[in-house]
């Protein structure tokens, strides 16, 4: 009806917004492709390479435990962390006794810095006067206390562990997704029979899937831009065996190696990408295929 | 009364006695388990850092474990002295208000001409913004770290505010565009009768309407800025510019074996997102909740 009318308005109203979205996020997504293909070292001319930059990082030790480790992130993440929300979630959509001031309490530590978190952490993991190794030490496990983020196969779990706990986020987008499910699904399932296990397994995950597809594909894109944690912690260590490939990409980019820095920074929003994609695609396809039987 | 009860079956008499069977017991026992031990490790660590502060180095050293014999302040004293929070804590508020206040002031015109306007494109527009969300922020350092440069903002206030504003806008369009579709298009029209023109349908009629809106939009702008620590550590490089996160990063350095001094420290700077937390709770609750519902 107004179709016509409002243009100037519309377009005066979208101008700040749509500037400041082009030169954030669209000049940047396609500057980091296009000199990924550079030597560019941040002055004088750039030299087109191909994938040459590509093939260098590929070759690199520290690019590949990157790659590793930051898959094992978004996995961590997408699939243990989201599990762990989604029980506690089962169980707070049940309204037990406290369960507003639980569900408060869960998420306190997403508004606290993960730099402060880190931190906190360092004085839980740290080998003296750590809390870890002196209740360890305390109860008289002497042996089962070290250094935890000091060592090559406790470090990476020690750094993901801290961030995994934190369910508050996930569980919060999960309970709402399970409180709006009709109550009477589960009264007539109850009379039926059902069990609270049974029912939360065919009636609750059933019908939570499309949001718990949406926590995963959050979960999974906080695993692979994480760098906070492990920057403070480990600085990638020990051995490479916590890098990440924001990590790396840092250093590149202090070492002016733009080309490699945007070689990097195009495999980290590909990988991205693709496996938010291919976990979306793959758990869509079966709720469809289910829903075609129902 | 007894043949009653023992003419049902064993389920329905469970139900009658408050399901007290062996399993009922077991179950009720595993969900309590779990939900005490994801308390514990929510809030035990914190408590437990909030402790150590009121403790002497001394004390600490000799048992991290122990409970702090008197309340001792001085770790306090310290904290603020060695640290320079003063001056930490005034950027962290300047930028994370000054990006706040930004943001709004663009998402909101954006999002309301997403949710009261009709044109070519749009769909195609919202989505492009929102699928912002999913783009890994960190790979795009160098991009960012040049045109802040380019533009002669590098090591300033500004520049970073600038840079936050740019991230939030796919999160804030999405709340704020999805808040102002619910408002009731009649209330507009109304306005429109009695004269209003498109910037007073916007400044005087569905702004003040979705106040509710801004405030969840808002709370996770400013909480992002508060603790955003990337960005901060690339742009900016003197003390002068630096913020609350960078300034706890150099804490192990400047208070070196002063743990109780640092922990102190440490619980400052914890102390602004917690209040933030007391009072927008519900809103930062219904701003995840309705973004879970919409997808």
């Amino acid at each position: 009806m107004t179709l016509h009318k409002h243009w100037k308005g519309i377009a005066l109203f979208l101008l700040p917004v749509g500037v400041m979205y082009v030169t954030f996020f669209i000049y940047p997504l396609g500057y980091v492709f296009v000199v990924s293909l550079t030597d560019f070292r941040g002055f004088g001319s750039m030299e087109f390479v191909g994938l040459a930059n590509f093939r260098r990082i590929f070759e690199m030790t520290n690019f590949q435990f990157g790659l590793r480790n930051n898959l094992i992130w978004a996995l961590s993440l997408g699939f243990g962390q989201v599990a762990l929300a989604a029980v506690v979630a089962m169980i707070l959509a049940r309204k037990p006794p406290f369960w507003r001031f639980l569900r408060t309490a869960y998420f306190l530590p997403n508004v606290i810095s993960q730099v402060a978190i880190a931190m906190l952490w360092y004085t839980i993991y740290r080998e003296n006067f750590g809390l870890l190794n002196t209740a360890l030490r305390a109860i008289g496990l002497d042996h089962l206390a070290l250094n935890w983020l000091g060592n090559l196969s406790t470090a990476l779990p020690a750094v993901i562990l801290q961030q995994l706990l934190y369910i508050g986020y996930f569980m919060i987008i999960l309970l709402a997704g399970v409180m709006s499910i009709p109550r009477s699904l589960y009264e007539s399932a109850e009379i039926d029979g059902a069990n609270v296990f049974q029912q939360e397994v065919f009636i609750t995950i059933p019908m939570v899937k499309s949001i718990a597809v949406v926590a995963m594909t959050l979960a999974m894109a906080f695993g692979i831009r994480h760098f906070e944690a492990t920057f403070l912690l480990t600085g990638g260590g020990p051995a490479n065996r916590t890098m990440t490939l924001g990590i790396l990409l840092h250093r590149n980019l202090h070492a002016a190696n733009y080309g490699r820095a945007s070689a990097i920074s195009a495999v980290l929003i590909i990988v991205g990408a693709l496996i938010i994609g291919l976990t979306r695609h793959l758990l869509t396809t079966r709720s469809a295929i289910e829903d075609v039987k129902q | 009364m007894s043949g009653h009860v023992t003419a049902m079956n064993p389920r329905e008499r469970a139900l009658l006695a408050g399901r007290r069977t062996p399993q009922a017991v077991l179950a009720k026992a595993a969900k309590w388990s779990v939900l005490a031990l994801f308390l514990i490790v929510t809030l035990f660590p914190l408590l437990w850092l909030l402790l150590q502060t009121f403790k002497t180095n001394a004390e600490f050293v000799m048992n991290p474990l122990a409970l702090p014999s008197g309340f001792y302040y001085q770790n306090y004293l310290d904290a603020v002295r060695i640290s320079g929070l003063p001056r930490l804590l005034m950027n962290s508020v300047i930028v994370s208000s000054a990006s706040t206040a930004i943001n709004m002031l663009i998402c909101s015109m954006g999002a309301f001409v997403f949710a009261r306007e009709k044109f070519k494109g749009q769909q195609l527009i919202v989505t492009i913004i929102l699928a912002g969300v999913l783009v890994p922020i960190i790979a795009l350092m160098l991009p960012y770290y040049r045109i802040i440069r380019g533009l002669g903002l590098f090591d300033s206030l500004a520049g970073l505010t600038l840079v936050y504003v740019a991230i939030n806008i796919p999160i804030s369009t999405f709340l704020l565009q999805g808040f102002m579709k619910s408002i009731p298009f009649e209330m507009e029209e109304a306005g429109v009768i009695d004269g209003c023109n498109f910037w007073q349908r916007y400044w005087l009629i569905v702004l003040p309407l979705s106040k509710l809106g801004i405030v969840t939009a808002g709370t996770f702008v400013f909480l992002f800025s508060w603790n955003e620590f990337v960005y901060a550590l690339l742009l900016t490089a003197s003390f002068t510019t630096r913020t609350l996160q960078l300034g706890i990063r150099d804490f192990q350095g400047q208070f070196f074996t002063n743990y109780t001094g640092m922990y102190a420290a440490i619980t400052l700077s914890i102390i602004p997102s917690v209040i933030v937390y007391v009072f927008f709770h519900e809103r930062i609750i219904s701003g995840l909740t309705s973004g879970a519902l919409k997808t």
